[in-house]
Parts: C-alpha cells; sequence; structure tokens
C-alpha cells in the first residue's frame, strides 16, 4: 500500500482522491438533505452505502492503476 | 513537485469547505446559500412531517429545545427578544413594529429587551381562529396566527413583545406573570416549533439594526429610545 499514500514526491492517488470523494460526499450530502424530502435515517444509511461503493470504486481504481 | 502542490491546494479546498459546512451547520454554508432559496435552506418538509405525525427526531428536539445563557451587553439599549432575522421594522399607527423572522435552526427562547414590569399578558387566536391583527404585513402571511403579547412597562415607556406561530405548531409558553418586575434580558418565555417574533416600540426610538441583520435574544442591541440618528 506504499503508492497509496506516497507516490515518486506526492500524494498517492489512492488516498487523494478518498480524501476529495469522502468531502465532496460529505457536502453533497448536506444539499440532498435540504433539498429533499427524505427521512434523516433513509438519508443516513443512503450516502452511506453510497459512500461504501464510492471508496469501494476508489480503491478497485487505485487496484487496477498499480496491477 | 507541481501535482504535489496542486494536491495540497485541492486538499485545502475541500478542508475550508468542511469546516465552513461544520461551523455554519445546521444553517446552510456560505458557498451555498446564494443558491438555495430560503425555502430550501432547512429540510421544512421533513420537519413538517415530524410535525404532521408528532413524532420529532430526538436529536433534534435536543437541539431545538436549547436555552444557553446570554450575556446582555452594557448600556441602556434595548435588546432582541429573540434569535433569528430581521424581516421588517414598518411604522404602523403611531408604533415601530420590528419583525424578527426564526427559523427551525434558530433557538426559541424569547428574552426581554428592558427590564421593567410586565403590565399584561394577552393572548389571541387560542381557539386557533384568526387572531388579531390581520392588517399586519407580518400575520397576513401566517395561515392561522396564534399569538402572545407581552406588554412591558418601562422607563423608556411601554413596549411589547409579541410571539407568534401558526395553527400547525400553536404553542406559545410565557413564563412571566402580570405585575412581575423583570430584568433586561430576562427570559420571557418560548415558542414551541413558532416562527415570528415581533417587538412594538415607540416610533421615536432609533433602530440600530437592519432588515436582513441577524440577531440573538438577549444580546444584540436593537434600538435606543430618545436617540434619533
Amino acid at each position: 500500500m506504499n503508492g497509496f499514500f506516497w507516490s515518486s514526491g506526492h500524494l498517492g492517488w489512492g488516498i487523494f482522491a478518498l480524501v476529495v470523494f469522502t468531502c465532496l460526499w460529505l457536502l453533497l450530502a448536506d444539499l440532498v438533505w435540504r433539498l429533499r424530502s427524505i427521512r434523516i435515517h433513509r438519508l443516513i444509511v443512503g450516502m452511506s452505502i453510497g459512500w461504501i461503493i464510492g471508496v469501494g470504486f476508489v480503491l478497485f481504481g487505485f487496484y487496477l492503476g498499480s496491477g | 513537485m507541481i501535482i504535489l502542490v496542486l494536491q495540497i491546494v485541492v486538499l485545502c479546498v475541500c478542508a475550508a469547505a468542511v469546516a465552513q459546512w461544520a461551523f455554519y451547520f445546521p444553517h446552510p454554508f456560505p458557498l451555498v446559500r446564494r443558491w438555495l432559496p430560503p425555502r430550501k435552506r432547512w429540510p421544512e418538509r421533513q420537519i413538517r412531517d415530524w410535525l404532521a405525525d408528532g413524532r420529532f427526531h430526538p436529536i433534534f428536539l435536543r437541539y431545538f429545545n436549547r436555552d444557553p445563557e446570554r450575556v446582555p451587553p452594557p448600556g441602556e439599549a434595548m435588546l432582541s427578544p429573540a434569535d433569528g432575522l430581521v424581516t421588517s421594522m414598518d411604522l404602523h399607527g403611531g408604533v415601530r413594529y420590528l419583525v424578527i423572522a426564526l427559523s427551525f435552526w434558530d433557538m426559541h427562547v424569547q428574552r426581554s429587551p428592558l427590564s421593567g414590569r410586565v403590565v399584561k399578558v394577552e393572548s389571541y387566536g387560542t381557539d386557533f381562529m384568526d387572531g388579531e391583527g390581520r392588517g399586519f404585513a407580518f400575520l397576513r402571511e401566517k395561515s392561522c396566527p396564534v399569538q402572545k403579547r407581552l406588554v412591558i412597562a418601562s422607563e423608556a415607556g411601554d413596549i411589547a413583545v409579541r410571539l407568534i406561530t401558526s395553527l400547525a405548531a400553536r404553542r406559545i409558553e410565557t413564563w412571566v406573570k402580570e405585575g412581575e418586575a423583570i430584568d433586561r434580558g430576562q427570559r420571557l418565555g418560548r415558542i414551541l416549533l413558532g416562527s415570528t417574533v415581533v417587538l412594538e416600540m415607540p416610533p421615536a426610538a432609533n433602530v440600530l439594526v437592519r432588515v436582513g441583520e441577524r440577531v440573538w435574544a438577549g444580546e444584540t442591541a436593537v434600538a435606543k429610545i430618545g436617540e434619533r440618528s
């Protein structure tokens, strides 16, 4: 996982993508919460599942890229 | 090296956005507020659903029922009776009406603008019929206003604080009684899921706030009596 955190003099694209995606996902969740009529529990569950899927894509992409 | 710098810049922007979000939460943070219409700045339909079925989220209720201590600033200026946004300050029939709109995220305990004595505690619309005062713009937009009006005799003259809610919420608690002496900034009562507080002042009052300004109960000086700007 060395390339995940640090690679050739810059942050690893894996951790970089993970942090950026998490920040944007949090802000998106806030907007969805304000704009949609949705139960808070459903929103939390839905956004958590979305986040896990997104993290899965990031990890999978990193695996493919480093493979 | 360039990639590292770019990465750090992007991460700093993300961190700033999240920090701003956390600082302003539950209010919308400034980056998105300008694009959100007023009715979309909080999950209003979610809260209306809670009102309809009477099952409020406990975390929201705990947050909503907060009652922090406030320290009135020194001086004789009239303090804001409520947290919220100033929406108008019209002169009507020889009385200056300072209207403060509360959002779901504002603290809902009201405080006395001045020290004095409570002269009257009046109720309007308690039978869920239209209350008095349909001539006022701040009541016309309410589907069925329910009000408590507290008249306070102070050294600067009589002032009044109206606590207004609508049929949907309809509960107002007052914590002071007629004849009771009250201090500047003292708690007057609370609107349960209500929306508007109006401060009635003499027309000679010099208003210190502007429409659209944010005020805090018991802390923001909103007017001075006897000094014209």
